[in-house]
């Protein structure tokens, strides 16, 4: 890992994003440095998933600049490929393949689009799925699988590609309770490798654990922004004590 | 069955065979052509998608019989072509075929989920690698059972080639009809015959789908 | 050089609503018929009694694996051959009839089994009578499910009245074969009627797509996205 105090990997300044009238986020600056993790939470509605999705190019942005290793983010232009490449996204509901195997799915991008030796990737992604623990269900397919054991699989392909910024878009929502220490617990090991991670999520636990800044979004604004000990702890906004009230004593 | 017809068995055999070959071909043009169209419907330019609806929604709501008289007395006097029932009949029947494929190949592609091209644009993939790998594996799974429905409709709308004078299975039993003047049981052997191929595809169809779904 | 003249058609004019109306006229009893063919069927096919269920299946296999075309001359030239005469109209109709009674059957039958248990219980536990269940309950629900095929069947209705023509019956199609035939203009009278007939269709479309379009509106809010 870069020990040099490194410029921005991504860098987000003023966003907006309307859908129409509806304004989704409005006017958004972050900066995210090589190695950190950092966590996103807020009520739901509040543009934390959009963001993602604009950092990914996969939503036009109607203001402010998307900047991913000093290259801006354009939906629709031909250098967002090769950006979304370096960028590994998990989303809530999985979205595996499910025409595909396990390590089908996780093969794909890599042989297909960056089109490497289809031996050199399966070796990788035998190597994913040990480090997912999912060694012995590589050959099943999407829907033979639990959820926790998808959006495992979900991981391993993001991380089949050597993405230099990881996303995670509320991998635990649609997990059942029991299966959702293992998709953490997973996260918090890649955290420990120094990935950098931007995470939108509910589990204050694993913000306070593994996150080096937590960040609350409201009315798609950023309210506050501090290490997540201290805002957990010690909230300044009114809005992000109501907040962390409601989920903290759920 | 009765000797008298049942001495024309081969007559009804080959007009099976042809039958089936027939509307085979016109499920393989119209698939072709259905392809295409089901393409326009989703592409981002609302001239091509209108084009779609329209070709669609034009040959969705022309009865076949109709097409069939267009195709073999209307093209033949109109452009002075000398349509053979046989061209004139796979021409109209492939008409039919690829509206209703279009619109077999549209849901198809619809039905594969939002949440997967966007999984398969965040890996960098351009949408011809999305559509290859991603879209189209999902949605030829989707689109396999109607189109055994479209098969079955084509082959049952070839009987109307016998209005133009194809000899395929159901003009083959007018024309043993009329040669032995026996009308019931020569029509009930037909509707046996059709049922026994339907039936037949339908129940191949069913065991392939059994066999595309995704655990094995 | 074949020269396009839509006017060569004037003479055939007069009797071409006629021809229309019957073409209506036909396809609106075949449809009133079928839908009473269809719920007696869907009853049957989810009747606990095993051979209701087997003869309803047995019915909607056969009718759909023949083609109509088959089906009306074994009506109007096979069953003359054994003594009943059954004149062209009323071939074309019992046959579009009992065609597109199997679909309907079908389509009542999905309708209907698409409606979870819990729906009957839930109706029954508030005190509902079965008229009032289904009623206030479970056709409201199917109604959403089948509008749509129910539309697409309708059209196929009046697209199969076309065959009416090949036993005589002086519906469009008729009209369409005669003008041709006559004046030669069959390029004219093919699209005349084509014409005719993609208006019928997709009239019935449009009423098709507006009824869903009046179903999303009474939607919950919670029902729609």
């Amino acid at each position: 890992m870069s020990t040099e105090p490194a410029s921005p990997v991504l860098r987000i300044e003023g966003l907006v994003k309307r859908y129409g009238a509806h304004v989704v986020i409005d006017g958004v600056d972050l900066d995210v440095v090589p190695g950190q993790v950092v966590v996103i939470v807020g009520p739901s509605g509040t543009g934390k998933s959009t963001l993602l999705r604009c950092v990914n190019g996969l939503e036009d942005i109607q203001g402010g600049r998307i900047t991913f290793e000093d290259q801006p983010v354009l939906a629709r232009s031909r250098t967002v490929h090769a950006i979304r490449r370096r960028i590994g996204m998990i989303f809530q509901s999985f979205n595996l393949y499910p025409h595909l195997t396990a390590l089908e799915n996780v093969m794909l991008a890599p042989v297909k689009v960056l089109g490497e030796s289809a031996k050199e990737v399966e070796e990788r992604a035998r190597g994913l799925f040990r480090k997912v623990r999912l060694e012995h269900r590589a050959h099943a397919f999407p829907s033979q699988l639990s959820g926790g054991e998808q959006q495992r699989v979900a991981i391993a392909r993001a991380l089949a590609m050597n993405p230099h910024l990881l996303m995670f878009d509320e991998p635990t929502s649609a997990l059942d309770p029991e299966t959702v220490g293992d998709v953490l617990t997973v996260m918090e090991e890649l955290a420990l490798e120094g990935r950098t991670m931007l995470v939108v999520t509910h589990e204050i636990g694993f913000a306070r654990h593994v996150g080096d800044r937590m960040i609350f979004m409201d009315g798609g604004k950023i309210v506050e922004d501090s290490p997540p000990e201290e805002m957990i702890a010690n909230p300044r906004n009114l809005r992000t004590q109501q907040f962390l009230g409601s989920i903290l004593h759920h | 069955m009765s000797p008298t017809v049942g001495a024309f068995w081969y007559v009804f055999l080959t007009g099976a065979a042809v039958t089936l070959w027939i509307s085979w071909l016109a499920l393989l043009l119209g698939g072709l052509v259905g392809v295409i169209v089901g393409m326009m419907r989703i592409s981002k330019w609302v001239a091509l998608r209108w084009l779609a609806v329209a070709y669609t929604e034009v040959f969705r709501s022309i009865p076949p019989l109709v097409l069939f008289f267009g195709c073999f007395y209307g093209l033949s006097y109109a452009l002075q072509l000398d349509l053979s029932p046989f061209a004139a009949a796979t021409v109209a029947l492939t008409a039919t075929a690829s509206a209703l494929m279009s619109e077999v190949v549209r849901a198809g592609i619809e039905s594969v989920t939002h949440g997967q091209w966007q999984a398969a644009y965040s890996s960098g993939m351009r949408y011809d690698q999305v559509f290859r790998y991603v879209v189209w594996p999902q949605a030829i799974r989707v689109m396999l059972p109607p189109s055994i429905g479209v098969y079955i409709s084509t082959l049952k709308d070839s009987s109307l080639a016998s209005i133009i004078g194809y000899v395929e299975l159901t003009k083959s039993g007018l024309l043993i009809r009329e040669t032995t003047g026996i009308s019931f049981e020569v029509l009930l052997i037909i509707a046996v015959m059709y049922f026994v191929i339907n039936y037949s595809i339908s129940l191949v169809g069913a065991s392939l789908e059994r066999k595309f779904k995704y655990v094995h | 050089m074949y020269e396009f003249n839509l006017a060569g058609l004037l003479p055939y004019i007069d009797p071409l609503p006629r021809a229309i109306l019957l073409t209506l006229w036909l396809s609106l009893l075949a449809i009133v018929m079928s839908v009473a063919v269809g719920v007696f069927g869907a009853l049957c096919r989810t009747s606990t009694n095993l051979i209701p269920r087997f003869l309803g299946a047995a019915y909607v296999e056969v009718l759909r694996n023949i083609p109509l075309l088959v089906v009306i001359y074994l009506i109007f030239f096979g069953l003359a051959q054994v003594g009943l005469r059954v004149d062209g109209f009323n071939s074309a109709l019992i046959a579009l009839t009992l065609n597109a009674g199997a679909y309907m059957t079908e389509i009542f039958r999905g309708g209907l089994l698409a409606i979870p248990n819990g729906q009957y219980e839930a109706a029954r536990s508030q005190g509902m009578t079965g008229p009032q269940l289904y009623r206030y309950v479970v056709f409201p629900q199917v109604f959403r499910i089948i509008y749509a095929p129910l539309g697409n069947l309708i059209i196929g209705i009046v697209i199969g009245s076309s065959l009416a023509s090949v036993i005589g019956v002086e519906e469009v199609t008729t009209w369409m074969r005669r003008a041709g035939d006559e004046t030669f203009r069959y390029m004219e009278s093919f699209l005349a009627v084509g014409v005719i007939y993609v208006v019928l269709a997709q009239t019935i479309n449009i009423g098709r797509i507006a009824t869903g379009n009046w179903l999303l509106s009474k939607a919950p809010v919670g029902a729609r996205r």
